[in-house]
Order: C-alpha cells, then sequence, then structure tokens
C-alpha cells in the first residue's frame, strides 16, 4: 500500500464559513463550539494522522457523563445567545440614518407628522427603555413590530422561513452529496485527472461571488435561453400544491438552489477528501484488503464510514451558514424567504425586524452548531468510550 | 473499527433529517397561497414589475411609493391632473371656483356615480373623507400637509362640496386626496390601523384584488369607473428585488412592463424581441446642492461646511466650473434633459425659461474671475488660498450610485482647473443621508421628484422649512434661506392669476439660481420597456414624450389594450426549455442507473 502523502490542498481548505455575505454568521461565531468545529474541519493536524477523530479539543480526554458534557455545550450556548440578543439591539441602533427621516424624505410631511411616526415606532424613548422594551418582547417571544409592514416580526419570520428552509435544504441535500461523493473519489484517486478537475472547479466555483454567479445564470438561463423563471417563487395565481404549482415552484427553485450548491459544494469536498486521505493510512484497510475485497469495496465499506465521521460536525455547522448565506442568493432572485425579508429591512432601516431576523439567524447557526456537539457525541463512540 | 452498516444508518439518517426539513420548508410555503389559487380568470393581466416597499393599502397612512401609486389607481381625487400637461382637470368633481381671496373652495360633483362596489357616490363621501383627515391625528399620517390648511370641509347637498380654507391659496386644494367610500370606511373600529389589502372598494379604474406580501399585488378593473371600464382585466405586480433580473423578465416575457432602468439596461434592451422602449421625460431633477452655511429655522448655523462657501461668489464660480452639458451626455449617456432650475422641463408652464437673463453657462473664465473676486487667489499646485487657508471641499455621493461616481470623477479635475481641490467622500445612503441633515458637508449629489404644482417644492425652499441641528422639525432642499425668495413664495401661493402666478413662480426660481445654494445637473429621463407584442395603447405624461409608469394620475395603465389574444398566453417556458429539462432527466437517471449497476456488481462480488 502506498503512503498516503498529506493533502496538499490542506492549507487552502475553506474555513470561511458560507462564502456569502452572511450577516449572521460573522457576530454569532463567539460559541466555542463554532471555533472547534472549523478546527475540526481545517484537518490542520498532520502531525496526528492516525487520529483524524481527535477533532474536539477541548472534550474531556476521559469519559464525563453525557448530561455534564451536553449542559456544558447548553451553556456555551445559551451564553452565545444572550450576547447576540444585546449585539441584537446596540449594533442596529449604531446604523447611520434614521429611520423615520428616511420615510419623510422627499415627502410633504409636517414636524407634527414626523413627530408622529416617531413615537409610533417607540423611537421617541430612551435608548435604554427601548432596550428593555426589547429584552421584554423577547423574553414573551415578541420581537416586536416591523416598522414597513406594520406587523409582528414574530408573524413575519414564521411567513418567510417556510421558503428560506425549502432553498436551503435543497441545496444543502444536492450540495453535501454532491461534495462528499465528488470527495471520496478524489481522494481516492488523489493526484489524477478526475482529482485535479474536481478540486480545481470546487475551488473556482468557491471564489466566485454568489450574487455574481446567481446574476449569471440568470442571464443565460432566464432572459437569453428563457429556460427557466428570472425570480420569485411561483407564478402569481397558481396554486403551489396542484401538480402544474409543484412544477412551477421546482422551476423557480433550480436557479437558485445551483448558485447556493455551485459555492458551497467545494467546502463538503474538500473535508472529505481530506478525511478520506487520513484514512488511507490505516492499518484497516490493509485488513480489509487481506481479506480478498476489492478496492472498491475496502473504500465503500471501510475508508469512506469512518472519514465521514469528522465530516459530520463540519457539515451541520455549514448547514446553518447555508440558511444565512441564502441572504445574497434570496435578493438575486427575488425568492420570499428570510434572506429576502432582512434585504428589504436593512434597505428601510427596519430595526425590529433587523432585529428579529438576526437573532432568528444567529439562533439557528447556535442550534446547529449544538446539534454538531451532540450527534457527534453519539456517532463516534470513541468520544464516549475515551 | 465501526461497522460500515452502523455508520451508514447514523449518515442516512442524518440526510433524512435534512430531507425532512427541506420537506418542511416545502409545506410551510403558507396557506396564504392557496388563498389565491385561482388561476388568473383572464390572460388580459398585464404584469409589472416592481421592488416597492408596501406598509398597507391605506390611504390615510401609507407613504411609500408603490401604495400611493397604487392609491391613484384605486381611489379618485376631487379634481385630477391632466395627462397632457399635469394642469387640474376633472375627477369627481366637474366644476370648481374659489371666491375672489382664494378662501372658499366650491366643488360641483358628478351625478350618478358609483363606487365599486354600486353604492352610489356622493359629495357627503368626500366631506367625510377630509374631515377624518382634519379630525383625527392617525388619519393624518400619510397626507396631514395637505389638509393643514383646512379650515372645514361642508357638503351642503350631494352634488357640492365646500371647503374653507384657513388662509387663501392658489394651488386647488383639491388634488392628491384619495376619496373612499364612508359606507366602508365608517364601519371600520380602527380605521387608522386597517389594512385594506384584499378587495378594496374605491371608485378609481382599477380595485385591489389581493396582496402577497414580497410576492404579487393584483389589481382588477372596476366595472362602475366614470370614464369608463378599462380595457384591461387585471394589473398584476410581481416582485423583483433586483433590477437586472427585472431586465431579464421583460427579455423572456414573464412581465409586461418595467421602468427604472439605468441608462446600460436601457441600451441593452435596444434590441430585445417584441420589447418597446420608452424614453419618458421625467418629473425629477438631479443636482449638487452645495452647503451655503446651514442653519436651523431662527438662524443658528450648525453643521461642518466650509465657510468658504457662505459666500455666493464662490458658489457661483463652483457652477461656471461644471460643464453640465457634457456630464448630461457623458454620464446620463445623453438620457436627460438639460436642466435650468429645480422645476423640471415637463411643467413648462413653471419651469425657470431657458432664455432668462439669470441663466450663465459653464464658464471656466468666469469662474476663475469669481474666485478672485471672493478673494480667493491662486496658490502653491494651483489651488486657491486665502489668508493661508487651501480652498479644499468635500464632495459627498452614495457609494453604490454609479452615476453619483461617475459626476464626482468628472467634477475632481474641473475643480482642479479653477483651483479647488475637491475630495469625493462616498459612502453608503444612509450616512450620506445623515451628514446631509446634519449639515456634515460641503456638495453632494441631490435630487427630487416635482409634482405638478410647484408649491411644495418653493416651499422647501423658504426658511421656515431648515430643520434643527438634529434634522428635526423641517425638509428643506438646500439648507437655504432667502427674505426676498420667501416673499415671493407667499405672492405666489395666494396669487389666483395664473399668468401672474407663473411670473412668481419665475422670479423665485431666478432667485435660487442667483444665489446658486444648488446646481442643477440634469432632467433624468425615465427609462421604461413593455412587451409590445402583448400591449399597446399606454398612455403618457405628459403626453407628448413623458413617463407611463410613476405618473400625478392613473393614465398610464387606464387606457393599455391587449394586442391580441393568440399572443397574449405569453410567459410560458418554450421547447427548447422542455428539450433542456428532459436532457437534464436523461443525465440524472442515466447517472444514478450507471452507479446502480456498478454498485450491483460490486455487491455480487461479496
Amino acid at each position: 500500500m502506498s503512503t498516503p502523502t498529506h493533502d496538499p490542498h490542506s492549507g487552502d481548505r475553506p474555513d470561511r464559513g458560507t462564502g456569502t455575505a452572511n450577516p449572521g454568521t460573522g457576530p454569532t461565531n463567539p460559541s466555542p463550539a463554532s471555533a472547534r468545529g472549523s478546527a475540526a474541519t481545517a484537518d490542520e493536524n498532520p502531525a496526528d494522522p492516525a487520529n483524524p477523530a481527535a477533532v474536539d479539543m477541548d472534550e474531556p480526554p476521559a469519559g464525563g457523563s453525557f448530561t455534564r458534557y451536553f449542559l456544558r455545550k447548553l451553556g456555551g450556548a445559551a451564553t452565545s445567545m444572550v450576547l447576540v440578543i444585546v449585539l441584537g439591539f446596540f449594533a442596529f441602533r449604531m446604523l447611520p440614518g434614521d429611520p423615520v427621516l428616511k420615510i419623510a424624505k422627499e415627502r410633504p410631511m409636517s414636524p407634527a407628522q414626523i413627530a408622529e411616526l416617531r413615537s409610533q415606532y417607540g423611537l421617541d424613548k430612551p435608548v435604554i427603555v427601548q432596550f428593555w422594551d426589547y429584552l421584554v418582547g423577547i423574553v414573551t417571544g415578541d420581537l416586536g413590530e416591523s416598522y414597513v409592514y406594520r406587523k409582528s416580526v414574530s408573524a413575519l419570520i414564521g411567513e418567510y422561513l417556510g421558503p428560506t428552509l425549502l432553498l436551503t435544504a435543497t441545496a444543502a441535500v444536492i450540495a453535501i452529496v454532491l461534495g462528499l461523493w465528488l470527495g471520496q473519489i478524489s481522494a481516492w484517486r488523489r493526484n489524477s485527472l478526475f482529482d485535479k478537475l474536481a478540486s480545481s472547479t470546487s475551488l473556482i466555483f468557491w471564489s466566485v461571488p454568489t450574487f455574481w454567479l446567481g446574476l449569471i445564470l440568470l442571464m443565460i438561463f432566464g432572459g437569453t435561453l428563457q429556460w427557466l423563471p428570472t425570480g420569485g417563487m411561483i407564478t402569481p395565481g397558481l396554486d403551489p400544491w396542484s401538480p402544474a404549482g409543484i412544477i412551477d415552484v421546482i422551476k423557480h427553485l433550480i436557479l437558485p438552489v445551483v448558485s447556493l450548491v455551485a459555492v458551497v459544494y467545494a467546502q463538503f469536498l474538500m473535508i472529505m477528501r481530506a478525511s478520506l486521505l487520513e484514512e488511507m493510512n490505516e492499518d484497516y484497510l490493509t485488513t480489509a484488503r487481506a481479506k480478498g475485497l476489492t478496492e472498491d469495496e475496502v473504500r465503500r465499506r471501510h475508508a469512506v464510514p469512518n472519514a465521514l465521521l469528522p465530516t459530520v460536525t463540519v457539515v451541520f455547522l455549514h448547514i446553518g451558514g447555508l440558511i444565512a448565506g441564502a441572504v445574497t442568493v434570496e435578493a438575486v432572485f427575488s425568492w420570499p424567504g428570510l434572506g429576502k425579508l432582512t434585504f428589504e429591512a436593512i434597505r428601510g432601516p427596519d430595526l425590529p425586524l433587523l432585529q428579529g431576523t438576526f437573532v432568528v439567524f444567529s439562533a439557528i447557526i447556535i442550534v446547529m452548531n449544538l446539534a454538531a456537539d451532540i450527534v457527534y457525541r453519539f456517532l463516534d463512540p470513541r468520544v464516549r468510550r475515551a | 473499527m465501526f461497522t460500515s452498516h452502523s455508520l451508514r444508518r447514523g449518515w442516512q439518517r442524518c440526510l433524512a433529517g435534512v430531507a425532512a426539513l427541506a420537506l418542511a420548508g416545502s409545506m410551510a410555503t403558507s396557506p396564504a397561497q392557496a388563498a389565491t389559487s385561482e388561476a388568473p380568470a383572464s390572460e388580459n393581466v398585464l404584469r409589472i414589475a416592481t421592488d416597492g416597499f408596501i406598509d398597507s393599502f391605506n390611504p390615510f397612512t401609507s407613504f411609500y411609493l408603490v401604495p400611493t401609486n397604487t392609491f391613484r389607481y384605486m381611489y379618485e381625487n376631487l379634481v385630477a391632473n391632466d395627462a397632457k400637461d399635469g394642469s387640474i382637470t376633472e375627477g369627481l368633481a366637474t366644476e370648481w371656483n374659489t371666491d375672489s381671496e382664494g378662501k372658499v373652495w366650491t366643488y360641483t360633483i358628478r351625478p350618478d356615480m358609483k363606487w365599486s362596489d354600486g353604492e352610489p357616490l356622493t359629495s357627503k363621501d368626500v366631506a367625510w373623507t377630509y374631515n377624518q383627515m382634519m379630525e383625527k391625528e392617525e388619519m393624518a399620517v400619510a397626507n396631514g400637509s395637505l389638509v393643514e390648511n383646512f379650515d372645514k370641509v361642508e357638503a351642503p347637498d350631494d352634488g357640492t362640496v365646500k371647503i374653507t380654507l384657513k388662509k387663501p391659496q392658489a394651488n386647488n386644494p383639491g388634488q392628491e386626496i384619495p376619496v373612499v367610500p364612508e359606507h366602508v370606511w365608517s364601519k371600520i373600529d380602527k380605521p387608522g390601523e386597517f389594512k385594506n389589502d384584499e378587495k378594496s372598494v374605491g371608485s378609481g379604474p382599477f380595485q385591489l384584488e389581493s396582496y402577497e406580501a414580497n410576492k404579487s399585488i393584483t389589481l382588477k378593473a372596476n366595472p362602475n369607473f366614470w370614464r369608463g371600464k378599462p380595457k384591461l382585466d387585471e394589473i398584476q405586480y410581481r416582485y423583483y428585488t433586483n433590477s437586472d433580473a427585472q431586465v431579464q423578465a421583460i427579455r423572456s416575457g414573464e412581465v409586461d412592463f418595467i421602468t427604472g432602468l439605468s441608462p446600460d439596461q436601457f441600451t441593452a434592451l435596444e434590441n430585445a424581441d417584441n420589447v418597446e422602449l420608452n424614453e419618458g421625460n421625467g418629473r425629477r431633477f438631479n443636482g449638487i446642492s452645495i452647503n451655503p452655511g446651514v442653519a436651523d429655522a431662527k438662524g443658528k448655523e450648525f453643521g461642518t461646511g466650509n465657510e468658504a462657501l457662505g459666500d455666493k461668489k464662490v458658489r457661483q464660480a463652483i457652477r461656471a466650473g461644471i460643464d453640465t452639458e457634457t456630464l448630461r451626455k457623458q454620464v446620463m449617456q445623453d438620457y436627460a434633459q438639460p436642466a435650468t432650475s429645480f422645476i423640471p422641463a415637463v411643467y413648462p408652464d413653471w419651469a425657470l425659461k431657458s432664455d432668462n437673463s439669470v441663466i450663465s453657462g459653464f464658464d471656466v473664465a468666469e469662474a476663475k474671475k469669481l474666485l478672485d473676486d471672493a478673494g480667493w487667489k491662486e496658490g502653491s499646485g494651483g489651488i486657491r488660498e486665502k489668508d493661508g487657508e487651501k480652498l479644499q471641499l468635500r464632495f459627498l455621493t452614495d457609494a453604490d450610485a454609479p452615476i453619483e461616481q461617475s459626476t464626482a470623477k468628472f467634477l475632481k479635475p474641473w475643480m482642479k482647473d479653477i483651483g479647488i481641490d475637491l475630495k469625493n467622500e462616498s459612502s453608503d445612503v444612509d450616512t450620506v443621508s445623515e451628514r446631509t441633515t446634519k449639515g456634515d458637508y460641503d456638495m453632494y449629489f441631490s435630487g427630487w421628484s416635482i409634482n405638478p404644482d410647484p408649491d411644495y417644492q418653493l416651499s422647501i425652499n423658504t426658511c421656515g422649512q431648515r430643520p434643527d441641528a438634529d434634522g428635526n422639525g423641517g425638509t428643506s432642499q438646500d439648507g437655504w434661506c432667502n427674505k426676498e425668495f420667501d416673499k415671493l413664495y407667499q405672492a405666489q401661493h395666494v396669487e389666483l392669476d395664473q399668468a401672474k402666478r407663473q411670473d412668481l413662480v419665475q422670479k423665485a426660481q431666478a432667485i435660487h439660481y442667483e444665489e446658486a445654494p444648488s446646481v442643477t445637473l440634469w432632467y433624468p429621463n425615465q427609462l421604461e420597456a413593455y412587451r409590445s407584442d402583448r400591449f399597446d395603447n399606454f398612455t403618457k405624461q405628459p403626453s407628448d414624450g413623458g413617463a407611463i409608469a410613476n405618473q400625478v394620475g392613473y393614465w398610464g395603465y387606464s387606457s393599455v389594450e391587449p394586442v391580441s389574444e393568440e399572443e397574449a398566453t405569453g410567459g410560458g417556458m418554450g421547447a427548447g426549455g422542455w428539450i433542456g429539462i428532459a436532457a437534464a432527466v436523461i443525465v440524472v437517471l442515466g447517472g444514478g442507473g450507471w452507479l446502480l449497476s456498478r454498485r450491483k456488481k460490486s455487491d455480487d462480488r461479496e
């Protein structure tokens, strides 16, 4: 058996979140879990190739009850959430521009009308009172009322969450399956033409700005070839549950999903590739070969399943990131989801709505990080038994 | 090591979870959509791309552009602004007159009019609407300023409305206030919070049928519209966040009308099949506002404007140093009209005449002379100095606006030519807005949309309209104040003789021009496109070379007719699309089959 070389790309391996304009992920990474998660994925530990699963750097080396482990993780997540909530209020208060004056711009509005708007929005109260109202609201599940839509922020987010889930989940499934599948073949045939092509193509897509790729796809397939719709989720007037409606939604889904997948599948490919390369060093593969299994079976039944382990954490982390990354794609393709809602809120500026989407995006990422920790513990017996 | 089976099972569970998420997502695509599930009753639907904000369709409270434009179609006003030139024409009222002072306005309402639900429409509805706005603060949010001068509004009989004003005014007070049906609105508990976003009752050519936030707005023709039922059955606004997507959508026939195109987008559509372009003379101006030393309404100065700009000679020199014609041709690619002052040329009665003696053109020698006269002498590096200080100015622009950025690029060397060191400070639009309200600028790129009557735009150039240092209390165009201008404003405000009023407006603008608190650069054309294979007979305002969308009135789409029924099915995916999808299906199925066959073979070997 040849000695596997260390993945030449590991230094280049993407570890920058989703690669899309992403207001959610930045400030939401104080969570120790996420920092560790990406350290794990970066796999920058060639000195210890025999232990690819030793990804959880601050994991207690010897056991510890699951409850304690879970509580510790939960505590970390809760702290992150509190930070996000506080930050969510003050960060947007620092944005330039007065929402009321922006609304009043170029309009014949009397000072009395402007004052009335200010009081309707609660902007005439001292900041500390506004902050208190906001905290009380969050505790009671009330994220306030949007300035623009004059509707409860929680209700708005509920309405827009569905399309975002549909878009990102479809993209996530395709990106993960495609990335992992190409990644394992690349690793198995390292340095082959396939490997070089697959790795470099994915990295090219990875470095392309999402909105640019989206626009190019839109122009080619929407405008010039006229194969696919240029925006929205469904043709107005169609019933989304009728056969024609479902086909219509799928048609609307193709371009945004392709844009999202093209940009993110590289990270899954690279992680899988690196992980499998590490695995190929292992003695058990030699044993498997000695049993007379074919190369294909060795890869599929022994190497790949083990190599999948370290990728699971990363996959969860990136699902969270993917949802936040939908902001750009939704804006390009007018996809009526949370990303577009956030985009509109920034244009406002609609402070309660911005705060609300920020908190929700952050919560999704924090929950995904937590889930990554928990799932990993379940999946990898070494973490449990050690 | 772990068994491959247990691991695969775990992995499969993860995938299943993600798939469940996807399914949940698709289920959550909201029952609200099912509400509008019926396919459009007719293909005679004009589909318009939009990206505007909508808070509600309540004409008393909503002030964003899209709803305001929609109200113009949903609710008739007492008097309308003509498509021809924006002048006052019949609305609900057939005739109107004022007393000699301009204080009591009497309107005769057209008899036998009906609301879209068939109920009779009388002067009582008009009086009720106006009184709501005058009596209740929450009903005055959107248009309160229009009734500020109203003392009382009465309906002595079904056919007469009498408006008594606090102070005389020449501008017809019956414009731009949507009149709503009393029999609907008086039954609503909290009319200030009413969203009015489905099946509206109104008197205009189209009525709101349904609205889905960030997805679509559907308007239906009103059979009872007093000018006659429109030929279009429906207007449907579709949401496109991004203007490039709108361009692709009209190219592919997904929408029938788009507006607000950039010169580049407009040029790109020149050769598109079945797309007709309209370069409409717009009702906007763009200019460079020069900080004349902004002060609050009491005259207390604030902000960080360069003191040099307090001298009108310096401001005039800046104008003389700007070649507006080159800017118009290069930056706007000729898609703009030459400008004089802040009333655009689409209102020829009011716009400052280009032969007015006050108007001076691009003249570098004159600019240098003005700066010399102001005491700014040429110093080192060609930059002028006075009392040891260099003449350095900041030009504030929106970093995301290509037109502002290009203008700044032209301005820098031009200002250097006359001895001014101009620094381009580009920022996001919110910062620009915040800094300009606080007077934290020397020059900035500005623009306004102007209504057919010049009163409002003149009013925001008066001294009393200046805000305080926090930006509260007023809306000033340039933060400028001039007593003589104020007198002319007041004089035209009450002048009932149209010719005399025009003269006063000309004089007021001439003073503004001479004082140069801003340099008007051009009147941008409104660039629009429509599907000529589906619809024609759009009405422009002004009818000679004007724009279709964003009119002051309901002309643009009311006259539209479908080209022919066979061609009106549009939008669908062509044969090419189906071939493409079929090819994709074959590739996917083929690939899957190949993978399966490989797996089977290896399984057999085990």
